[in-house]
């Protein structure tokens, strides 16, 4: 049986501490959809690590902002899109400078969207009317039931 | 909602410590475990095993932890190990091209039995 497409739509704060409520989100989503936990984990992890990075490093000015989310499901294909309207900022391009101590062996820079590149089929940046869009995709195989 | 989703125990075995971490490891709580980690060496540790038997998720945030953490120990001249990195979580780190950057044991008391 096809399945109708569904979609979730978050709307965060740029708190860190809200990260916890995207996670949640795409728990439910996991299960509502029957997803293998550790695609789940995968999809969280991807998720987690360019909210993070919005949060960290979009608006330098501080101050409190949105953060847009939208998780859809259709045709066994997974889209996680993300926007924000901090500065411009291709995360596919620049990781973020790490500030660590200097003389440090393995650098962690750049390690999360590494992990998001190796888990998504696709992840897509555009900047549009002052937001930056980051869009995630990634084939999902329906399980039978 | 849960403050933390991260639980940190430790436990005392002789002169070393493990800390033994239940959860999950992410930004909302990777500061906590830096700071834990911190007081354990500034305390006079010599030997740190960080336990991730009971973890179930981690993002690059706990990597950035426990590079730092390995960097602090050897300012402090002790030694950082990490234990029982299975199953999810050790392909985390594989993704993450980590599992090499630590000294990791297949078990907690392997660690242990790692002297100096």
């Amino acid at each position: 049986m096809p399945q109708l497409p569904s979609t979730t739509d978050l709307v965060i704060r740029n708190d860190i501490a809200q990260l916890a409520i995207l996670s949640e989100a795409m728990e439910r989503f996991g299960s509502k959809h029957a997803l293998a936990p550790k695609l789940l984990v995968q999809l969280q992890v991807a998720l987690d690590e360019i909210v993070s990075n919005v949060i960290k490093y979009a608006w330098p000015e501080g101050g409190s902002h949105e953060i847009r989310v939208r998780i859809t499901f259709d045709s066994g294909k997974m889209t996680i899109e993300i926007a924000d309207d901090g500065r411009s900022f291709d995360p596919r391009r620049a990781p973020p400078p790490e500030h660590l101590p200097a003389g440090q062996r393995p650098r962690p820079g750049g390690v999360g969207l590494h992990m998001v590149k190796q888990f998504m089929d696709s992840f897509e940046y555009a900047r549009i009317d002052g937001w930056n869009h980051s869009t995630l995709t990634k084939a999902i195989d329906i399980r039978t039931k | 909602m849960a403050k933390s989703s991260l639980q940190m125990a430790e436990v005392r075995a002789g002169q070393n410590c493990v800390l033994a971490l239940t959860g999950r490891i992410d930004s909302t709580n990777a500061d906590e475990l830096t700071a834990r980690v911190n007081r354990l060496f500034a305390a006079g540790e010599k030997y740190l095993v960080v336990d991730f038997k009971e973890v179930l998720y981690l993002t690059s945030a706990a990597f950035r932890v426990l590079l730092v953490a390995t960097d602090e120990a050897e300012r402090s001249a002790a030694r950082f190990a990490l234990s029982s990195v299975f199953g999810q979580v050790r392909e985390l780190f594989e993704m993450g091209g980590l599992l090499d950057a630590f000294t990791i044991h297949a078990s907690r008391e392997e660690a242990l039995a790692q002297t100096g």
